[in-house]
């Protein structure tokens, strides 16, 4: 800009010659040609430049996991409607054309958009669902042939900005709706086909225009000046910028046809201010107001969407909806006057409310806590210019139904805890994963929904408390010669002197001894005596060992405390621990997203699904055993108050010293939840794990309705019955006689019939059923 | 003179037969085409020039470092083997289908398979069998198209994308053995054994009552093994597939 003014005022400077007044007016105007020469050759340069090289820089998009949809899938109606109002399906009688759907009793027809994936193009499509209870029953195309499996376009949920958070949708002007470009150019400039870059007519006529109306009404500034504008020069106002202005836009007309420069209008025009975020183009435009792709759009919207040009936060229907159906309307009713729209077309629209979506809905929502998941695992692989600028793809595993479920089991859950005294100040995290694929599915990292600061999912480091026993039980039950399920364990009070002569007496949560009970019991009862003294059996370094084999990789001290959950874990290395457990012992690295895909939709990286073996699957069927019993019987036996007796369960509560933490850990087959209550100063809560975390926990399974846990039986378990009262071996027929799953060879012989059978009595028996009934 | 030439074309033709793709496979890239809907890129002039260079690429060489001495128990074995997560990058790019990578024979899924695969050759020394299933193993509608899909991809060379049409199978159906078991196989065929071995052990665990499909995890155990240099490991495990038969 600098080189802008010199030439300009070296050409006055000469003036100062006068007798030879037409020689020197000859050779100014031909130094002057040739500066200005210059400065175009300058001009063009620039202007080339840019606009053959890479005109923006695109914001990397991450996109939830796309719905998936086959015969017997698990999907509610309901859920499915969901997700096609958070991708902008509108909703028609008859569906027609991509993006709409048509709901008829159990029955949604709709039109897929298409999408391309990591492993390959997904068409667009007509296809009818027909559900039957909570199922997909049929899946067809709507020609009537069987599909196998569709999927849905991913909801887009967020992208990573660079500094100047400009975000934009590239788009082609082969995929604008009807009307768009000639709204666009009715309103805003109606020349542009004819002119050269500027247009002399509409100066004249803005200067007619504004001078009668003594006040600027009208700018004369063609797309063409306007695009120049925004993609060059800074806003600054003055007559040199308006001439640079001319000279580029002539020069950028000079170069490319009209297409291509109305193209980079299209992407470049600023629409709205989201937050930090600038809205540029009409491709993001499109999805920021009305969910939708540009090219499903209709004349209502679009008339919209071209008379906020003029004055984006003036317009924004969001802010000012009167004010923006009067300028839509004012636009369709130029578009009438000029017959671009017949007068039926216009009325029509003009009947249309905005249709901008909500704030708040799904679509509209933002879900910091996963991003920040997603930008954590990324920043290791990329280098942040690759992120915010390169316009990557990211597939995530993120199921934004259970977010949103999980998001309400917390907020009503809170609602209902209200009266407890302190919980306002109470805390929350919670991760949701799939235990069968290792997949992040769900993360809240704030109580309040949307709050993009601490992500305690990651980074509130808690102890766990009897969240760890698992990881003792399991070190007995990996030895099915000295363990089993049944064997005893006393619930005695002990002492144990640690290595600084401190002797340290653990208690259990109701300062009672339970006496002698089987070590299943001691587990679901979380009896805390019963578990030092097995942690301390087996060795306190050997708990820690089958930690770590459950993927925990913080080290530990070995000290006896940690067996009562005195170390400390993030409710996302708890949900580690747990889904080794859950997939039969197979540990897998959490992984939240899938794949990498470049901005032209390459494959560039791929996450895999990766699992090791990590503990004998027999030894797992005990301690989900176990766990079952926590649900069934134990700790966690108000689930059942609220679901179905049918959906096996698995789980465990964990509370730390003084109620300081409210853990719940559990899944089903299909769905594993961690939920963590706590204060960010570390103070007392009102809840134990079972009064706080697990009625969150609870709420949620209720909302996502999942699959009853069914590990496969392994081959080196046996079933045997037993009495319920000895642990001895019974006959089946035996009243009372229970069945227990044992590593086989170490299940008890098998017993007498019933007769022979001496009624049970004795201290531990009157202890254990103390214990049950409390 | 006449007969060596009919040999020669004959074996040139299977060779082809094996290494081309089957009809009616999708190419699975196309970047000419809409990327989305709504998003197309080619309004950025810079099509196929992402620079990909530095970063990425060196992300995809880095290594995960695991607790690398982790006790692995053999699902019924006696043998403790310690085995250190993968740590292997995947390189894309075509490798050519060993025999690990030996395209499982149609019927196998089901006789009314929509893709045809290449002729019912095995490699010389490969029992006709260690790629094979049980033909009363049926396979419902999303988990076979989507086996089917990965098998074009494989055949193909695209072994990324098998990989990733048979994760998508596994998250439809994820405890279908066969699902985990062409998982292993892709992963064999990528050069991941351990990640072959694993994938086989998980499918082991669903695979109770189905002694073809469990001779073939075993021989698939076996083969990662070997090429593991794990001999003593390798024939325990190839007596087991025996056993299974």
């Amino acid at each position: 800009m600098t080189r802008t003014r010199s030439p300009r005022s070296r050409s006055k400077r000469p003036s100062g010659g006068l007798r030879p007044w037409l020689g020197w007016a000859i050779k100014l105007s031909l130094v002057g040609l040739v500066v200005l020469a210059g400065f175009a050759v300058y001009l063009d340069a620039i202007v080339q430049e840019k606009f053959s090289g890479k005109r923006w820089t695109i914001p990397a998009k991450v996109y939830a996991r796309p719905l998936e949809l086959f015969v017997g899938q698990k999907l509610s109606k309901n859920d499915f409607l969901t997700e096609l109002d958070a991708l902008g399906y509108r909703r028609e009688s008859v569906a027609n054309g991509p993006g709409a759907a048509a709901v008829n009793g159990n029955t949604v027809d709709l039109n897929t958009r298409g999408f391309q994936f990591y492993e390959g193009a997904e068409q667009a499509q007509p296809v009818r669902v027909r559900f039957s209870g909570d199922y997909v029953a049929e899946l067809s195309s709507t020609n009537g042939g069987k599909l196998p499996v569709v999927r849905l376009e991913p909801l887009l949920i967020g992208g990573l900005y660079p500094k100047n958070l400009e975000d934009r949708i590239l788009i082609n002007i082969d995929q604008v709706p009807p009307f768009l470009l000639e709204t666009l150019v009715t309103v805003e400039d109606r020349d542009f086909y004819h002119h050269f870059g500027v247009s002399p007519k509409s100066i004249a006529r803005a200067m007619w225009v504004n001078t009668s109306a003594g006040q600027m009404r009208q700018g004369g500034s063609t797309l063409t000046q306007q695009l120049v504008k925004n993609f060059y020069l800074t806003n600054e106002r003055s007559l040199s910028r308006k001439l640079t202005e001319a000279m580029m836009a002539l020069l950028l007309e000079l170069h490319y046809d009209k297409r291509e420069i109305l193209e980079a209008y299209l992407n470049e025009v600023f629409v709205g201010q989201d937050g930090q975020r600038a809205v540029h183009g009409f491709g993001l435009a499109s999805q920021f107001f009305f969910s939708q792709p540009l090219a499903e759009l209709k004349l209502h919207q679009v008339a919209l969407l071209v008379g906020m040009v003029k004055g984006p936060s003036a317009y924004n229907p969001r802010r000012y909806p009167e004010r923006a159906l009067v300028r839509r309307n004012l636009v369709l009713d130029l578009l009438e006057q000029q017959g671009v729209a017949t007068p039926e077309q216009v009325a029509a629209a003009k009947k249309m409310p905005l249709g901008v979506t909500k704030r708040g809905s799904l679509a509209d929502s933002s879900f910091p806590g996963f991003l920040d998941l997603v930008k954590r695992q990324l920043r290791e692989d990329y280098r942040d210019e690759d992120l915010t600028e390169e316009g990557l793809r990211i597939f995530t595993s993120f199921d934004p139904i259970l977010q949103m479920k999980s998001e309400a089991a917390l907020g009503e859950t809170f609602k209902r805890l209200a009266g407890r005294k302190g919980s306002d100040e109470v805390e929350a995290a919670m991760v949701v994963t799939n235990p069968e694929t290792g997949e992040v599915q769900a993360l809240i990292g704030s109580r309040a929904p949307g709050y993009a600061g601490f992500n305690r999912a990651l980074d509130a480091v808690r102890p766990i408390g009897s969240l760890i026993k698992p990881a003792v039980y399991l070190t007995a039950l990996e030895r099915p010669s000295q363990y089993t399920l049944t064997s005893w364990l006393s619930d005695d009070p002990l002492s144990i002197k640690g290595a600084d002569g401190q002797v340290w007496k653990p208690q259990n949560y109701d300062r009672r001894s339970h006496g002698t009970v089987f070590l299943y019991q001691s587990m679901m009862n979380s009896y805390n005596l019963g578990t030092v003294r097995l942690g301390q059996e087996v060795g306190v370094p050997n708990v820690l060992k089958t930690l770590a084999r459950l993927g925990v990789e913080r080290e530990f001290p070995a000290f006896p405390s940690m067996l009562l959950g005195a170390g400390a874990l993030s409710p996302m290395e708890v949900a580690t621990m747990y889904q080794t457990l859950a997939n039969g012992g197979f540990n897998t690295p959490m992984r939240g997203i899938r794949s990498v895909l470049t901005a032209e939709g390459e494959p560039l990286k791929r996450y895999p699904f990766q699992i090791q073996q990590r503990f004998d699957p027999g030894s797992i069927f005990l301690i989900q055993n176990a766990m079952q019993h926590v649900m069934r019987e134990g700790t966690g036996r108000s689930v059942y108050n609220v679901l179905p007796k049918s959906l096996a369960l698995a789980g465990k509560t964990g509370t730390s010293n003084d109620s300081r933490d409210s853990w719940f850990a559990g899944f089903s087959q299909d769905l594993l939840a961690v939920v963590w209550l706590g204060r960010d100063d570390n103070g007392k809560t009102p809840f134990t794990g079972a009064t706080g975390a697990l009625q969150v926990w609870t709420s949620f399974m209720k909302k996502a309705d999942p699959l009853p846990l069914d590990m496969p039986q392994p081959d080196n378990i046996v079933q045997a019955w037993i009495d319920p009262h000895t642990g001895q071996g019974s006959d089946a027929g035996c009243p009372g006689a229970v069945q227990m799953p044992y590593i086989r060879g170490s299940e008890p012989p098998a017993g007498a019939t019933c007769g022979g059978q001496e009624p049970a009595t004795g201290e531990a028996v009157m202890d254990w059923v103390k214990g049950w009934l409390n | 003179m006449n007969k060596l030439w009919i040999a020669a074309v004959s074996a040139l033709a299977l060779l082809n037969g094996c290494a081309s793709v089957p009809q009616g496979s999708i190419p699975v890239v196309d970047s000419g085409v809409a990327v989305s809907n709504n998003e197309r890129v080619s309004a950025q002039r810079t099509a196929g020039s992402y620079p990909q260079a530095a970063a990425p690429r060196a992300a995809q060489a880095r290594t995960i470092t695991e607790d690398s001495g982790v006790v692995v128990m053999i699902p019924g074995g006696a043998a403790s083997v310690s085995t250190p997560i993968s740590t292997q990058p995947f390189t894309p790019g075509p490798i050519t289908p060993g025999p690990a990578a030996a395209p499982i024979s149609t019927g196998s899924y089901t006789p009314s398979a929509p893709y045809s695969a290449p002729a019912p050759i095995t490699p010389s020394g490969i029992p006709s069998n260690s790629g094979g299933l049980a033909a009363d193993e049926q396979l419902d509608g999303p988990v076979l198209a989507l086996l089917t899909t990965a098998q074009q991809q494989q055949s193909s060379g695209d072994l990324n994308g098998a990989a990733s049409s048979l994760e998508r199978a596994q998250r439809v159906a994820p405890r279908e053995p066969q699902v985990l078991y062409r998982l292993a196989q892709v992963r064999m065929a990528q050069g991941d054994t351990a990640q072959a071995e694993q994938f086989s052990r998980r499918g082991l665990t669903f695979a109770s009552g189905r002694p073809d499909l469990q001779a073939s995890l075993w021989g698939l155990i076996a083969q990662a093994r070997e090429k593991q240099g794990d001999a003593a490991g390798a024939a325990l495990a190839r007596q087991k597939a025996k056993v299974s038969l």
